[in-house]
């Protein structure tokens, strides 16, 4: 009888254990939940971001505008009763209605990373210098231009002004101070600044050009078509072959 | 008696695997696994180089389209130990080299609002990879 007893308190004794393990696992589903929503939350504050982007208007409407960014990707920018416009050339108030298509903007606000859109809390018209990189095709003495030509194939006049700073890279002494004079064909070149519209050309802020770097390999120049021809010594010149 | 005494071992017996289950069952709900001994399956993306471009740049700060409150800002990032490394930005031009590793840092000068900086890796042979970006300098709390 005393075993039966024994026996009957180690089940109830099992049962109560067995409960007890079942009752932790209801909490600690609530502490799984409780992480889930603390994670969810925090998600949620890193979904938006302040944000600034430079592209230039394909589209307008009441609310809504449509960029293209540098990398020509399309961007989308919302603008509520908060945003705040403004361009440097506008002598009243400036608005979503003053802009128009091709025009640069710099957009400064929130962007949702999820819908991916900026709601727009700056909208500036912002003038931003031209960056031309290649290699010297041509240079005009008499007009202070020289021409560049871009890996692209696509061919820059650059204006060269009074206000422009020139500069050329040397490996031991870094940039130094240069002259349009010391610019040669074919060398390397970076030329910054605004585009002349009246020209067709571009008024170069800064010049850097680079003597002792090679050019860039995919940049070809029409300069070895007008090398002079060499000499065999007999009166007889060797022309190169042209294809 | 005797057969009373062979039910009884059987339900010690049977208790006995019971009790040693659940307290295998806690251990185990209980238990951390370190980081370092699990492994998850990850998916190593690797972008498909240009066929054209030998020579690699990348940039790790400033990001793209970042906002910044303070006016100088660090640039870093990593090229061919050899190249030189063109730093443009709206008002001033640098030119550096990079540490022995390729590794390179400078500090740079933004101006309000919005400002391109572009950053050009040129290799020895003249082949070039640029990056531009573009940042923010505001304070405005939004």
């Amino acid at each position: 009888m005393k075993k039966l007893f024994a026996f009957c308190f180690l089940l109830f004794a099992f049962c109560l254990l067995a409960q007890r393990a079942n009752a932790i696992e209801p909490n600690q589903t609530k502490i799984d939940k409780t992480i889930d929503l603390v994670a969810s939350i925090a998600a949620k504050l890193k979904l938006v971001e302040k944000r600034g982007i430079i592209g230039v208007v394909t589209d307008v409407a009441d609310t809504k505008i449509t960029l293209s960014d540098l990398n020509l990707n399309t961007r989308f920018v919302d603008v509520d009763e908060f945003t705040k416009f403004s361009s440097p050339s506008a002598k009243e108030g400036y608005g979503i209605s003053d802009i128009k298509k091709g025009s640069k903007l710099g957009i400064l606000g929130l962007y949702n990373k999820q819908s991916r859109r900026i709601l727009a809390r700056f909208v500036d018209v912002v003038v931003i210098p031209k960056m031309v990189e290649g290699a010297v095709l041509q240079k005009d003495e008499g007009e202070f231009t020289i021409t560049i030509v871009s890996e692209d194939k696509s061919q820059t006049v650059v204006d060269i002004e009074k206000i422009t700073k020139t500069s050329f890279y040397d490996k031991k002494g870094g940039l130094l101070r240069s002259g349009f004079s010391k610019i040669e064909k074919g060398e390397r070149i970076i030329a910054i600044g605004f585009p002349n519209i009246n020209k067709n050309s571009m008024i170069a802020s800064r010049i850097i050009h680079f003597p002792s770097i090679p050019k860039n390999p995919r940049i070809r120049l029409d300069l070895e078509k007008t090398t002079p021809a060499i000499s065999t010594g007999s009166g007889k010149k060797l022309t190169p072959i042209t294809r | 008696m005797k057969t009373e005494k062979i039910v009884l071992s059987f339900i010690a017996v049977v208790i006995g695997l019971a009790v040693a289950g659940a307290a295998f069952y806690l251990y185990q709900t209980t238990k951390t696994i370190p980081e370092s001994q699990t492994r998850t399956p990850s998916l190593v993306l690797t972008p498909t180089p240009k066929p054209y471009s030998s020579i690699f740049l990348t940039v790790e700060s400033p990001k793209d389209e970042e906002v910044f409150d303070k006016k100088t800002i660090t640039i870093t990032g990593k090229t061919e130990k050899d190249a030189i490394i063109i730093i443009s930005t709206n008002t001033n031009d640098e030119v550096i080299t990079p540490a022995l590793n390729g590794n390179f840092s400078t500090t740079t000068t933004i101006e309000n609002g919005q400002n391109q900086i572009a950053i050009i890796a040129v290799s020895l042979s003249g082949e070039e990879k640029k990056i531009v970006k573009t940042v923010t300098f505001s304070t405005e709390e939004f």
